[in-house]
């Protein structure tokens, strides 16, 4: 359990909290770390609701990643900045948490989350209450030494079909073992949401490279994931489908696309994604 | 409480029916009005979710979590209402009359708690808006 707190946990400390309202937070991105994807961002909003969440709760449930209405990105985060998250509490319950949360980076706001919903499940079954609460009462205080997070592995992703413009499938090949399960979840291994989406951007980024509806040099960039539902667990060593479906061309200076995972047939994850075109100059 | 009218029933359906075409990412022509979620629309433990979050900024109410399951439930004491995880005489009779919606047929016994969702049609999301906006008059 040697990455538990720090393989996968992006909250440092915790600045402001009012129990089931809001809370704001810090975490630190260490310098050494290769890249720090944007859907990282999201977990650290995530994990600060969560904290908040759990201790509302005295620790008997913890949120899981279940919906988002909007995700809005920013300009990359780069090693060695520090997030300010804040989350604001819509709701929480004992089979979810709804919440939206903001989060900037040297004074550029570089995400904002929409009506995000946690369903909760028993905290026994993923984690330890005692050493979760433990946690807690940390990061409210002194907070936890920096540095920890490690960066995590560049996903395995083999495009095994592609239509011109308009779709491409892949299969992404979840790790048997990696640091971040020792963290994410202690008792239960779960592949994360957002490295899910972490891969799903990265292939629609790919994707909307290869197009010829751009100039050549043209640069691109994530901006926006809509209506994400992740409906079931992935465990280490699964292998998953991923598939793109671009729209039609609707913006001279966008892509959307439809996405989804998929195991064995049955869906695991659906959303959509933005991809915004900047031209090289 | 009244119960939902048909006329206060229909009035929300084309929206109810576009909000769960919307959280399912299916056709709003699918959503009948006596479909089952889960068994004729693949619906999930997330989608209910997912349906109370958007029926309540599209209607712009408040939907107390598990109200469905509470109110189904009316004021039987849950050991009256189910034994062992599977729902009592009494509990399916109560079952029967709040979702009157739902075809006799489909009431088969056992029937386990945690099946009790595969019941719940278009028309039980409906009721459950209409209640919503009831309490949310009366509340004032």
């Amino acid at each position: 359990m040697s990455g538990h707190f720090s393989a996968y946990s992006f909250v440092d400390r915790i600045t402001e909290l009012q129990p089931g309202k809001y809370a704001k937070g810090e975490f630190q991105v260490p310098v050494r770390v290769a890249r720090f994807p944007s859907t990282l961002v999201a977990e650290a909003a995530g994990q600060l609701a969560a904290w908040n969440a759990m201790a509302f709760l005295e620790y008997k449930v913890r949120p899981v990643a279940g919906l988002a209405s909007e995700i809005r990105f920013g300009p990359e985060v780069r090693p060695g900045q520090r997030l300010d998250i804040a989350v604001s509490i819509d709701t929480c319950e004992l089979d979810a948490v709804s919440y939206s949360a903001s989060v900037d980076a040297e004074g550029v706001r570089v995400l904002e989350l929409d009506n995000s919903v946690g369903p909760m499940l028993p905290m026994e079954e993923f984690d330890s209450p005692s050493a979760v609460r433990e946690r807690f009462e940390l990061l409210c205080g002194p907070g936890a030494p920096s540095g920890r997070f490690q960066g995590v592995p560049q996903p395995d992703v083999e495009v095994v079909e592609r239509v011109p413009e308009q779709r491409v499938v892949a299969m992404l090949r979840v790790p048997k073992e990696a640091a971040f399960f020792d963290d994410h979840f202690p008792r239960r291994p779960v592949y994360p949401g957002t490295l899910l989406l972490d891969a799903h951007i990265g292939l629609s980024l790919q994707f909307a490279g290869e197009s010829k509806r751009w100039p050549m040099g043209t640069r691109f960039a994530a901006t926006r994931v809509l209506g994400m539902k992740m409906r079931s667990f992935t465990a280490p060593g699964e292998i998953l489908e991923l598939w793109v479906d671009v729209d039609p061309p609707s913006d001279p200076t966008k892509s959307k696309c439809k996405t989804g995972v998929r195991r064995n047939g049955k869906t695991v994850a659906t959303g959509g994604i933005e991809i915004t075109a900047r031209s090289s100059n | 409480m009244a119960e939902p009218t048909k006329q206060e029933i229909q009035a929300v359906y084309p929206t109810v029916a576009k909000t769960i075409a919307d959280a399912l990412g299916c056709d709003v022509d699918q959503v009948k009005l006596d479909v089952s979620l889960i068994e004729g629309l693949d619906a999930e433990s997330i989608d209910f979710l997912d349906l109370v979050f958007r029926l309540e900024r599209a209607f712009k109410i408040k939907i107390p979590r598990g109200k469905i399951v509470e109110d189904a439930r009316g004021d039987l004491p849950e050991a009256e209402y189910e034994q062992k995880g599977i729902v009592t005489e009494a509990g399916m009779q109560r079952l029967r009359a709040f979702l009157t919606e739902v075809p006799a047929d489909r009431f088969t016994t056992p029937l386990k708690v945690a099946d009790v969702p595969r019941l719940f049609t278009t028309e039980t999301f409906c009721k459950l808006v209409v209640r919503a906006q009831h309490a949310a008059a009366t509340a004032g």
